[in-house]
C-alpha cells in the first residue's frame, strides 16, 4: 500500500519537473526594478573631445593653406579663389583654398609633371561655388583642367571661357542634346522632348535644339505645334552666313529645305 | 447583550468602510528616470532609452561623421531628422529615443541637426513675419538656411509570438543616414529588443 503511494507519488513529480523543463531557459538582460546608469553621456562626451581635436586640426591645416593660397596669387586667381571658384592656373594650394577643404579631402596620384586629385573613396566630393569637382589635373604643379560631376554627366574645363556661365550652359546644353538623341533612337519620344525642352531652356534660340524639337513633336504626330517648331527653325537660320560656312552650309541647307517640306506636309494634312 | 451586538456590528462595519477607503487611495511614488520598471511588457521607457543608447553608440562608433569633415575642410555634417515609422502592432512614441539622438548630436559637436518638417515651416513663416514686422537691424534673412546633408530615417518592426499565457516580442529599430544627394546610406544602426511575458495564472 505505501510502496505504490510512493511510486504514484514519484510519477507524479516525474511528469511535473518534465512539464517544467519543456519551457524557456531565460537568461534575463535587465531585471525588473533595476537603477541603469545613463552610457551615452560618457558616449557624447568622448565624441566631442576626439571630434574637436580633428576638426581643430582640419580648420587649422585649411586656414594655413589658405592663407598661403592668398600671398602668392595673381590677381584672377585671387579673385577665383575669393569667390570659391577652381580656375586654370591655380596651384594645389591654391585649389585647397578655393575648395575650402584641406588635403585629406584628396587622393593624389603623380606621373611625370602630372598630378590628378581625385575624390577620396567613400567620401563625399570635395565642391566649389560651382558644382561638384570629380577630379583636378596640374601640370607642372599648376590646374591645367578640372572636371565636374553634373547631372548631364561629367563636364571639363581646360578653357577659361568654359567655366563661364555661357560656357556652363553650352556643355549642358549638348549633353542634354545627346541624352534626348539617346532617348530619340530608342523610341522614347516624350523624354527625347523633354531633354530638347530642356537644352532650349538653358541654351535659347539654338537652330539645332530647335530641329531637333519640330521632329520629336512631328514623329510624335503634333502637327500644328511641329509647324511652329520648324517655322521658328527656319527663321532661326540665317542664309547669308550658310552660305560662308561650305560643307557644313551644304548640310544645314538640306535641313532647311527638309523642315520647309514638312510644313507644306503638314500643311496640307 | 442585543446592544453589545448591534455595537460589534457598527463597529465592524465602520472598520471595514475604513479599509475599503483606505484601499482607493492612490499611491504615487516618485521614482528615478534610470529605473527600469516593467508592468505590462508592452513598449515603455526602457526600450526607448535601450535604443537611444545604442543608437547613439553605433552612430560616434561609425566613421561618416568624421570622413564628411575631411572632405569639407572640416565643417560638421548637417542632419535633417526625417521620418521613423512605426511599423508594429504597438504604439510607440518614437521621438523619445530620436530626440535623444538629436541631443547626442548637438552636444557632440560633431553633428549639426537642422529643422525639418512641421517645425522647419512654423520657423520659415516666422522669418517671413519678420521682414515686414522687425526692424532692420534684428531681422533675419531669408535663404540663409543650412541645407542638410543626410537625412535620418527609419522603421520599427516587431514579431510577436503567443501561446496561453507566454508572449514573446520581439521589436527590430532601424535607423539610417541617407546622403540626401546621392541618396547612399553613410550609416545604418540597429537594435533589437526582445521579451519574454508570462502572465499569472490567477487575475483578480
Amino acid at each position: 500500500m505505501f510502496d505504490r503511494k510512493l511510486a504514484a507519488s514519484a510519477a507524479l513529480l516525474g511528469i511535473a519537473s518534465l512539464i517544467t523543463s519543456c519551457g524557456p531557459r531565460l537568461a534575463e538582460v535587465v531585471n525588473n526594478g533595476e537603477v541603469l546608469p545613463d552610457r551615452s553621456a560618457a558616449t557624447i562626451a568622448d565624441a566631442r573631445a576626439n571630434g574637436e581635436l580633428e576638426r581643430a586640426r582640419l580648420t587649422e591645416e585649411r586656414l594655413q593653406a589658405g592663407t598661403a593660397a592668398l600671398a602668392s596669387c595673381t590677381p584672377q586667381v585671387c579673385e577665383a579663389i575669393a569667390r570659391g571658384e577652381v580656375t586654370i592656373g591655380m596651384s594645389f594650394g591654391q585649389v585647397l583654398a578655393a575648395t575650402r577643404t584641406t588635403a585629406d579631402a584628396w587622393e593624389s596620384r603623380t606621373s611625370g609633371g602630372f598630378t590628378v586629385l581625385t575624390v577620396r573613396p567613400g567620401s563625399r566630393a570635395p565642391d566649389d561655388a560651382v558644382g561638384e569637382l570629380a577630379y583636378v589635373s596640374l601640370e607642372s604643379g599648376a590646374v591645367a583642367n578640372y572636371t565636374y560631376r553634373e547631372p548631364q554627366g561629367f563636364r571639363s574645363v581646360s578653357d577659361p571661357a568654359d567655366a563661364t556661365l555661357a560656357g556652363r550652359a553650352e556643355a549642358r546644353a549638348a549633353a542634354l542634346l545627346q541624352q534626348g538623341d539617346e532617348y530619340a533612337a530608342a523610341g522614347r519620344l516624350d523624354l527625347a522632348l523633354d531633354r530638347y525642352d530642356r537644352a532650349d531652356v538653358i541654351r535659347p534660340g539654338d537652330s539645332e535644339t530647335t530641329l531637333r524639337i519640330a521632329a520629336a513633336l512631328d514623329k510624335q504626330l503634333r502637327p500644328i505645334e511641329a509647324i511652329l517648331r520648324y517655322q521658328l527653325f527656319i527663321h532661326q537660320m540665317e542664309l547669308e552666313k550658310i552660305e560662308a560656312r561650305g560643307v557644313v552650309a551644304a548640310n544645314i541647307a538640306e535641313a532647311i529645305a527638309r523642315a520647309r517640306e514638312r510644313v507644306i506636309i503638314l500643311e496640307q494634312q | 447583550m442585543k446592544r453589545k451586538r448591534i455595537a460589534v456590528s457598527i463597529l465592524v462595519l465602520i472598520a471595514v468602510v475604513a479599509v475599503g477607503l483606505g484601499g482607493c487611495a492612490r499611491n504615487v511614488t516618485r521614482i528615478a528616470p534610470e529605473q527600469a520598471i516593467d508592468l505590462s511588457g508592452r513598449w515603455n521607457d526602457v526600450d526607448s532609452r535601450m535604443v537611444a543608447e545604442a543608437m547613439i553608440e553605433q552612430s560616434f562608433g561609425s566613421s561618416w561623421a568624421t570622413e564628411h569633415m575631411r572632405s569639407s575642410g572640416g565643417s560638421p555634417p548637417a542632419v535633417l531628422v526625417g521620418s521613423v515609422r512605426n511599423r508594429s502592432m504597438e504604439h510607440i512614441p518614437v521621438n523619445t529615443f530620436v530626440r535623444d539622438l538629436e541631443r547626442a548630436y548637438v552636444n557632440s559637436g560633431q553633428v549639426r541637426v537642422v529643422a525639418g518638417g512641421a517645425e522647419r515651416d512654423e520657423l520659415r513663416d516666422e522669418r517671413v513675419d519678420q521682414q515686414e514686422f522687425a526692424s532692420a537691424a534684428t531681422r533675419n534673412q531669408l535663404g540663409m538656411e543650412h541645407g542638410a546633408a543626410y537625412m535620418l530615417t527609419g522603421e520599427i518592426q516587431s514579431i510577436e509570438d503567443e501561446e496561453g499565457r507566454r508572449r514573446v516580442v520581439y521589436y527590430q529599430v532601424d535607423l539610417s543616414l541617407v546622403d540626401l544627394e546621392t541618396n547612399s546610406r553613410v550609416w545604418v544602426g540597429q537594435h533589437k529588443i526582445k521579451k519574454y511575458i508570462e502572465d499569472p495564472r490567477l487575475r483578480i
